[in-house]
C-alpha cells in the first residue's frame, strides 16, 4: 500500500489530487458519478464579487491533436449566491475545499475573501491572477510581481487560511512572480494557468470562439507546465500545485519528480471524470514496481 | 427527474441509413429506463484523448434496456464512433438536461425534425400520451440523405419534405410545417422541433405568429456535459446573460433564448 497523503500548509491531504479551477464547477455537480475520494482537495470555479454572466459563446472548441481552447469569461454567480446556494454543500466527502477567487482589483479580491471566511468547510483559497479571458484583471495584473504581491498581501492580512496563487505561464521569468507572492505569504504556488491562443475556421473566416482568443489547455501543454513547475520549484520552497496537461499517473510522477505537491486535473475529466481514481491507481502501481513507499518522496527528486 | 448516471453500454448494432448517417443501437439497461425525450448521453470517443471531448447526441426511441442513436459522420469523433463494432463497449454519461414537456390530452403536438434532429423526437413521438393528436414533419435535402430506415414513415404517419422533390413535399420542411398548420389555428398547439439553427429560427418565428409553446432542442459545442464549466452557453432572450444547453437545456422554450449565430 502506498503512503498517497501529502502535507501541505499546514493541511492534510489525503492524495495530491485536486481539481483543476474552473473544470469541476462547484463542486457538486459530479456527485452521482465520481468517487470523491480519489481527491485530496477540491478547487472551485472562479469567484467574483458580483455576478459576471461569461463570454460570448462558442465558448470551447478542440484543437489539433488532443488540446482543447476555452473562452468562458469567469461566469460566476457572484460570492454572495455562491454562499447561499453552495457554501451548505461543502465539503464533499471531506476533502479540502479551495475557493478560486478573481477580481478586478485588489478590493475586490479582499472583499470576497472575506466574505468566504464565514463559510466554515473553506480549507482556503486559490487567488487567480492569470485568467487569459478576460479584458481586466486576471492576466492583465498577474503579470505583474508588485500587483501579484499587493494582490497576495492584502489577502493573506484578511486570512490565515491556506492560500495559493495561480501565476500565468506567459511570462518567460518565473522566479520574480513566484518570489513576490512567497514574500508576501502565500502557502503554495499554482503552476499554471491556461496559455493564450486560438482557432481559425478557414471556411467561414471566423475564429472558432466567440470571444476570439481563448486558453489552451490539455496535454498539449504539459511540457509547458512541467518547466513552469521545475523553474517555480527552483525558485522558492513553497509546494506548487501542478496545473497543466496531466492525463495519467506517469504525467502526475513526471510534475511529482519537477517539485509538484499538488497536481490538479483539469480538462482531463470533461472527457474522463473519472480519471482521479485511474490516475492514483496508476501512480500506487508505478511506485509499487519501484519500491516507492511515499509519493511524497518523488518531489523534487529530478536529477539535472 | 433523475440525475445522470455512468454506465458503460454496449453497442449491439451499427447501421449506415444514408451516406454520413448512422444509427447505433446501445444495450445500456440503467440509463434506458431514466431517458426522457429531449435528454441526452455524453460519450467518451478516444481513450487517447483526441479528439479531447466526449460527444453529446440525443437519446432516440428506446425498446427496453436499448437507447438508439442517431449521428452524422462530421469530424474525427464521429467518424471513430462510426467505425466502432458490435459488442464494443462504449462510456456514456447520462440522462443529461431537461427533457420536452409532456402537452395536455387535448393538445395536437407538431413534431418538426431537420435530418438527424428526428433522434429525440422519435423518443417524444415514442413518449407523448395516446390521446394526444400529432404531427410528425421530417425534413431532408434528399430521400436520399434520410437520417431514418424509412419504414418509420408509415409506422408514425412520417410526412416528408426534400428540398430536390425526391419525396413527399417538395421543400424545406418549415413550410410544410406552415401549410399543416394553416387551419388548426382553433386547436391547443404545442411546436416540438430539433434540427439546424435557421431551421429552428424559422419554427420559432411559426410559433411566435400563431401565439403557441414552441420548444427546441439544441445542439452547440459542449465540455463537461454536467453543467460544471459553463462552455455551452446559450443567450437568455430577456437579457439576464446565459443557460446552459446542457444543464437548462438542450430543450428551451423559443421565447425564452436567443438562437446562437450560425
Amino acid at each position: 500500500m502506498i503512503d498517497t497523503s501529502i502535507q501541505m500548509g499546514g493541511l492534510a491531504f489525503r492524495t495530491p489530487l485536486l481539481t483543476g479551477s474552473g473544470t469541476f464547477g462547484y463542486g457538486d455537480e459530479y456527485r452521482t458519478l465520481i468517487d470523491y475520494s480519489a481527491f485530496g482537495g477540491i478547487i472551485t470555479k472562479s469567484i467574483s464579487r458580483l455576478p459576471r454572466p461569461g463570454n460570448q459563446p462558442p465558448r470551447i472548441c478542440e484543437t489539433q491533436l488532443g488540446g482543447l481552447l476555452n473562452s468562458i469569461g469567469l461566469a460566476n454567480p457572484g460570492v454572495e449566491v455562491f454562499i447561499a446556494d453552495k457554501a451548505q454543500i461543502l465539503p464533499f466527502d471531506a476533502t479540502q475545499v479551495f475557493i478560486s477567487v478573481v477580481g478586478d482589483a485588489v478590493e475586490e479580491f479582499v472583499s470576497v475573501v472575506e466574505k468566504l471566511e464565514f463559510v466554515p468547510a473553506v480549507s482556503g483559497y486559490e487567488l487567480n491572477l492569470s485568467c487569459p479571458n478576460v479584458q481586466k484583471g486576471g492576466l492583465s495584473l498577474g503579470g505583474d510581481k508588485d500587483a501579484v504581491a499587493e494582490i497576495t498581501r492584502a489577502c493573506r492580512n484578511v486570512t490565515k487560511r491556506f492560500i495559493s496563487v495561480k501565476l500565468t505561464p506567459h511570462h518567460a521569468l518565473v522566479a520574480p512572480l513566484a518570489e513576490a507572492a512567497a514574500a508576501a505569504g502565500v502557502d503554495a504556488l499554482t503552476m499554471t494557468n491556461t496559455l493564450v491562443g486560438m482557432v481559425i475556421d478557414a471556411e467561414t473566416r471566423r475564429p472558432k470562439l466567440g470571444n476570439v482568443t481563448g486558453g489552451y489547455s490539455g496535454p498539449p501543454l504539459k511540457p509547458v507546465s512541467l518547466a513552469k513547475v521545475w523553474q517555480a520549484a527552483k525558485a522558492v520552497s513553497l509546494p506548487i500545485w501542478a496545473s497543466g496537461g496531466i492525463t495519467c499517473g506517469l504525467d502526475c510522477i513526471e510534475f511529482l519528480l519537477a517539485g509538484a505537491s499538488g497536481l490538479q486535473l483539469g480538462s482531463v475529466l470533461f472527457a474522463d471524470p473519472y480519471a482521479p481514481t485511474r490516475i492514483l491507481r496508476e501512480m500506487s502501481e508505478w511506485c509499487e514496481k519501484r519500491g516507492v513507499k511515499k509519493l511524497s518522496d518523488l518531489i523534487g527528486q529530478l536529477k539535472t | 427527474m433523475s440525475l445522470p448516471i455512468a454506465e458503460i453500454g454496449e453497442v449491439l448494432n451499427l447501421r449506415n441509413i444514408s451516406p454520413d448517417v448512422w444509427d447505433m443501437d446501445v444495450h445500456s439497461p440503467r440509463l434506458a429506463p431514466l431517458a426522457q425525450a429531449g435528454q441526452f448521453v455524453h460519450i467518451r470517443i478516444s481513450d487517447r484523448f483526441i479528439p479531447f471531448l466526449r460527444r453529446p447526441l440525443s437519446i432516440g426511441p428506446i425498446d427496453k434496456d436499448v437507447i438508439k442513436l442517431i449521428f452524422i459522420v462530421r469530424g474525427e469523433g464521429t467518424r471513430l464512433l462510426a467505425a466502432k463494432s458490435p459488442g464494443d463497449k462504449i462510456d456514456l454519461i447520462g440522462p443529461l438536461g431537461m427533457p420536452f414537456p409532456m402537452p395536455s390530452d387535448d393538445t395536437l403536438a407538431v413534431l418538426v425534425a431537420g435530418g438527424i434532429g428526428i433522434a429525440p423526437l422519435l423518443l417524444l413521438n415514442q413518449s407523448l400520451p395516446k390521446a394526444v393528436d400529432r404531427l410528425f414533419l421530417l425534413g431532408m435535402r434528399s430521400l436520399k440523405n434520410t437520417p431514418v430506415d424509412l419504414k418509420y414513415a408509415a409506422l408514425f404517419n412520417l410526412q416528408l419534405a426534400t428540398d430536390d422533390g425526391s419525396a413527399g413535399f417538395h421543400g424545406n420542411v418549415v413550410d410544410l410545417c406552415s401549410q399543416m398548420l394553416k387551419g388548426q389555428q382553433a386547436r391547443n398547439i404545442n411546436i416540438f422541433a430539433c434540427g439546424p439553427v435557421p431551421m429552428l429560427a424559422k419554427i420559432k418565428d411559426i410559433g411566435v405568429t400563431l401565439g403557441v409553446p414552441t420548444y427546441l432542442s439544441l445542439e452547440v459545442p459542449m465540455g463537461c456535459g454536467v453543467g460544471a464549466c459553463q462552455s455551452c452557453a446559450v443567450e437568455c432572450a430577456d437579457g439576464s446573460g446565459y443557460n446552459l444547453v446542457c444543464r437548462d437545456g438542450p430543450v428551451f422554450e423559443a421565447k425564452d433564448i436567443i438562437l446562437p449565430r450560425v
